[in-house]
Order: structure tokens, then C-alpha cells, then sequence
């Protein structure tokens, strides 16, 4: 009779535990339209508001924009000569430069840039926001609610969304010239292969799920965090904070659109 | 009161102007590598379609290269099944490189053994006309890997027929038996003979016919030296001829004297006959010129005689 209850008792737990964890999502996805609506608004970049996006947006990407574009310069170019050596020891030299950007452009760079951005601006930006929430800043029963939200959190998720896409963006361009120059060396002649390589690897689908991924990857790094430090309620069973319950959110969001964009490219 | 920018001011402009870098920043690398994108993959350049016909087309895939001396010159575009079940392998080739298309060239869809699939075009003859744009030609498919199972399937049938072929009951070794046996024959007093006629008797009629055989060749060869010193001898028939055949040189050489002196008399005897001719035409004319004379004498007589008082009954003795 014991071990029944006991049974029922977990089971019901695991269902309530479940239940709170989609409706964190249904809330995640309701201030993600909040924020939409209020990115799509006017008045999100007058005044105050635009001098607070300004300010977000240089201090999460300008500092480190140069030093992460030299970190992935190097493992580029550590990963490069890993793929062509290997490509060359099994008489496969040609395939090696499409390798490289497959392997780099397409897979590595956008997810590194979203997990470092994640790991050095979300979750910090998280932070602050569980402080100003807990001091009631973001309480519902204020006139105006909107103004916090565009004063507060639109900036904060605006520019980690934009660091994310620009160090992208950037680390891209630096790991293709190099893997060019790595194949081709300092030399012109291999550029039309090399773009014809290009055109061959980026059919318009794959550009399409490219520009979708790298684009959803910037949106879930700049909104999980946050949604999750407003909108998941304390539980005393758990352990860990809310910044963390976001983070682990945030990545079981990046693996389902590494595997959706993976099935996309490859199935 | 001052209109002087404050710190703050200062710095938020400098912020908003740091923040319009970083997206422009953004924005441009977004447009360089979208038009890169739209470059290579062939967007601004013109173009013209090539159709190739194949009956199966594992490998191909869109994006892939069609290469002309090992330099690519083409791009698939798309791949199509068409209502006889014929695979259309759709082809954009750019205008600068369709020049090395011409109706001649030929179009091969080779699959290699690691998987990777080349269309090759060639060109033989480059003066022969351009290809058209939308062209159809059928693809020549080389499949390394197509042989495979064939070539296993010979080679079992090869290996079944050597290993039959090896079996202790099989016809090789049964020959190889016959064979051994034979050449311990050969050995014996008999050798090859005795191998080849089966039994002692009949190689000792080959022996003794062998024997004849010589002799009856040395007789021969006796009987050819005799005929040879009688025809090729000193007093043979051979010089006789020869001598026979030079007196009949010069008789011939008399004889065709003799017969150019007949010639000279022939010519002689036509020329007096062309003189006899003229003669006898001469004679004719005296002749009239004698009959008119005496004609006139005749006359003259008859004259006389009327005149003459003993005239005679006109008669003309003619002597």
C-alpha cells in the first residue's frame, strides 16, 4: 500500500514537472511575440530607449568581437589542416576545401558563436534581469508595462541576437579566407575554383536552412535566458538557479536546431 | 542655461555611433556575402541549356560539375524523369565556356569505385559547328563498379572450371597419367616409335623401311651424277647445243643477207616495170601517130592512082 502511494506520488510529480516545463515554454514563446511586437514598434528606438540598444549592443559585441574572431581563426586553421591532411593521406585532396566550409561555415562557427555569446553575454544579461525583476521593475500591475520592456529587456536581447549574427557573420568570412589561402596560399589562381566550390556547396536550400539556423540560433541565445529568469517560478525541489535552468533550456534549444538544420542539409 | 553637449550627451552619441558601425558592419558583410553567394553560384552570367539523356543517373547530383579537360564548364541545374522513363540531366553551361560544346562532342557519366560520379564532355574536332543552346545528347555511362559483379561472377566460373579441372578424376590428370606413362615408353629400347605405334612390330617395319629408304636415295643420288655428266658434261649434250645454236645464228645472219639483196632486186625489177609502163604508153601514141601517116600515104596513093593514066584498080600491097 505504501510503495502504491509512493508510486502515484512520483508519478504525479513527473506529470506536474512536465506540465511546468511546456507551459515555461508556451510563456517563453508568449514574451518572444511581446518582444516581436515591440521590436516591430517605432517607438522601441527614440530616446532612452535607442541610447540603451546603443549602448547594449556595443558593450556585448565590440569587446569581444576582435579576440573571439582570432580564437576561431585559429581552431579554423587547426580544423583545416586536420581535414586537408587527412583529405590528401586518402587521395581525397579535391573534396578537402568543401569539407572545410561545410565543416566550419555551415556547422562550427555559427554554433560556437552562439554558445560563446550565450556563456559571455546572455546569461550575464540574464542576471540583471532577475535582479531588476526581483526588485518588481517588470510587475505586471504597472501602468505602463511596456516601457520596461523596451527601456530593459528589448536592448538586452536586440544586441546579444546581433553579437551573435555578427560574429558569425564575421568568423565565416575570416575561416573561408583562410581556409583559401591555407589550400591555395597567397596566390589568385584558385579563387575561381574556390567560388565555384562555394556555389556548389550553398544550393539555395542549404542557404536557406543556413540563414534559418544561424537566425534561430541568434533568437533562442538572446531570448531563453532571459524569458526563463522572468517566467520560470522558483522551485524549492530544484537546486539550481533560474539563470541556469535557462541555460539548459538554452542548449536543449540550440541541439534541436543543430538536429533540424543536420536532418535539413543532410537527410 | 548652456546648449553645451554634457558628458553624457557625448558619450551616448559616441556609443550611437559606435553601435551604427557594428551594423553597418553587419549589414555589409550580409550583402558581400549574399552577392558572392548569387556569383558563384552562376546567377550574373549568361547562360545556355544542355539536356543529356541517360538511363540511369545514380550519382548525379544538382550542383555537380560538367568538366571539359578536366576544367569545369558546366553546372547540373536539375535532374528529370521524363515519360519514357529516360533520366534528362538539365545542365546550365555559361556562354564563354559553351564554345568548347560542338555537335560532334561527346558526353560521358563515369561512376567511380569510391562513389564519386564525373560528367566528362570531349571535344574531338573543334572546328565542327557550336552546339545549340537546349541541345539533347545522349550521356555515355562508364560504371566502374558495374563490372564488379559480372567480373566475380566470371571468376567463380573460372575457379569451378580449375578446380574440375584439378580433380584427381578429371580429364587433366587422366592426361597427365597417359602422359607419364608415355614418357616412361620413351624410355625404353623403343622410344618415341614404340610410343607412337603402340607396339615393337610395327616400329621395326618403320625402321626397316627408314633403312630401304636410304638406300634406295643413295641410288638415286648415283643415278643424278650420271644424267649430270651426260648432259652437263664435256662431251654432253649441253655444249653441242650450244655450238648448234651458234651455226644457226650465222646461217641466220646469211640468210637475212641474202634476203636484203632480194629486196635490192625487187626494187630494181619495180622500177623497170614503171619504165615498161611508160614505154608501152610511148608505143601507143607512135602506133596512132603510124596509122595517121600511112592514113595520109593511103590517101596520097589513091590520088596517084586516079591521076595516073595506067591506073591499077586501088589495092595497097602493105609489106
Amino acid at each position: 500500500m505504501t510503495s502504491l502511494v509512493s508510486s502515484w506520488s512520483a508519478l504525479s510529480d513527473l506529470g506536474r514537472s512536465a506540465l511546468e516545463w511546456f507551459a515555461g515554454w508556451g510563456r517563453i514563446i508568449l514574451f518572444s511575440a511581446k518582444l516581436l511586437v515591440l521590436a516591430l514598434s517605432p517607438s522601441s528606438y527614440r530616446g532612452p530607449n535607442l541610447a540603451a540598444l546603443a549602448r547594449h549592443l556595443v558593450n556585448d559585441t565590440a569587446p569581444i568581437l576582435l579576440w573571439f574572431t582570432l580564437l576561431t581563426s585559429i581552431i579554423s586553421l587547426v580544423i583545416i589542416h586536420i581535414v586537408v591532411v587527412t583529405s590528401v593521406s586518402y587521395g581525397l585532396s579535391r573534396f578537402a576545401l568543401e569539407m572545410v566550409v561545410r565543416v566550419l561555415v555551415l556547422e562550427l562557427i555559427p554554433l560556437t558563436a552562439a554558445m560563446f555569446v550565450a556563456l559571455r553575454c546572455a546569461l550575464p544579461n540574464a542576471a540583471e534581469i532577475s535582479l531588476l525583476n526581483a526588485r518588481g521593475v517588470f510587475d505586471g500591475t504597472s501602468a505602463n508595462y511596456a516601457e520596461p520592456l523596451q527601456r530593459e529587456i528589448l536592448p538586452r536581447v536586440m544586441s546579444v541576437t546581433f553579437s551573435v549574427l555578427l560574429l558569425a557573420a564575421v568568423s565565416c568570412v575570416v575561416a573561408a579566407a583562410l581556409a583559401y589561402v591555407w589550400v591555395h596560399g597567397l596566390t589568385a589562381g584558385g579563387i575561381a575554383s574556390y567560388t565555384r566550390t562555394f556555389g556548389r556547396v550553398f544550393s539555395p536550400a542549404l542557404s536557406l536552412i543556413f540563414t534559418l539556423k544561424t537566425l534561430g540560433l541568434s533568437l533562442a541565445v538572446g531570448l531563453i535566458p532571459i524569458a526563463s529568469v522572468l517566467y520560470d517560478r522558483p522551485n524549492p525541489r530544484l537546486r539550481t538557479s533560474a539563470e541556469l535552468r535557462g541555460l539548459v533550456r538554452l542548449f536543449f534549444m540550440i541541439l534541436l536546431i543543430e538536429i533540424a538544420s543536420l536532418v535539413g542539409n543532410y537527410v | 542655461m548652456s546648449n553645451e553637449p554634457t558628458p553624457g550627451s557625448r558619450t551616448s552619441e559616441s556609443l550611437e555611433f559606435r553601435a551604427a558601425l557594428l551594423v553597418g558592419l553587419l549589414v555589409v558583410l550580409f550583402a558581400a556575402s549574399a552577392a558572392y553567394l548569387l556569383y558563384a553560384r552562376g546567377v550574373f552570367e549568361p547562360s545556355q541549356r544542355l539536356v543529356l539523356l541517360s538511363d540511369d543517373a545514380e550519382g548525379v547530383t544538382v550542383g555537380m560539375d560538367l568538366t571539359f579537360a578536366g576544367f569545369p564548364i558546366g553546372r547540373v541545374r536539375g535532374i528529370e524523369l521524363s515519360a519514357d522513363g529516360t533520366t534528362r540531366i538539365i545542365i546550365d553551361v555559361p556562354r564563354k565556356d559553351a564554345r568548347w560544346l560542338r555537335e560532334s562532342s561527346v558526353f560521358t557519366l563515369t561512376r567511380g569505385l569510391v562513389g564519386n560520379t564525373n560528367l566528362r564532355a570531349f571535344s574531338g574536332v573543334l572546328s565542327d559547328p557550336p552546339l545549340p543552346a537546349g541541345a539533347e545528347r545522349r550521356v555515355l555511362v562508364g560504371d566502374a563498379t558495374a563490372e564488379i559483379p559480372r567480373l566475380v561472377s566470371e571468376t567463380r566460373d573460372l575457379i569451378r572450371n580449375l578446380t574440375q579441372l584439378t580433380s584427381t578424376d578429371s580429364a587433366l590428370a587422366a592426361t597427365l597419367g597417359n602422359l607419364q606413362s608415355a614418357s616412361e615408353r620413351i624410355k625404353g629400347p623403343r622410344g618415341a616409335l614404340g610410343v607412337l605405334f603402340g607396339n615393337d612390330a610395327d616400329a621395326q617395319k618403320l625402321v626397316v623401311t627408314l633403312d630401304r629408304t636410304n638406300a634406295l636415295l643413295a641410288r638415286i643420288d648415283g643415278l643424278a651424277a650420271k644424267a649430270d655428266q651426260q648432259v652437263f658434261g664435256a662431251e654432253g649434250l649441253m655444249p653441242e647445243a650450244r655450238a648448234a645454236i651458234v651455226q644457226l645464228n650465222a646461217a641466220l645472219l646469211e640468210a637475212r643477207e641474202s634476203l636484203k639483196k632480194i629486196d635490192a632486186i625487187l626494187v630494181d625489177a619495180q622500177a623497170i616495170a614503171g619504165n615498161a609502163r611508160a614505154a608501152s604508153t610511148d608505143l601507143a601514141a607512135l602506133r596512132a601517130e603510124i596509122d595517121a601517116n600511112l592514113r595520109k600515104v593511103s590517101g596520097m596513093m589513091d590520088e596517084v592512082n586516079r591521076r595516073w593514066p595506067f591506073a591499077k584498080p586501088a589495092e595497097i600491097k602493105l609489106p
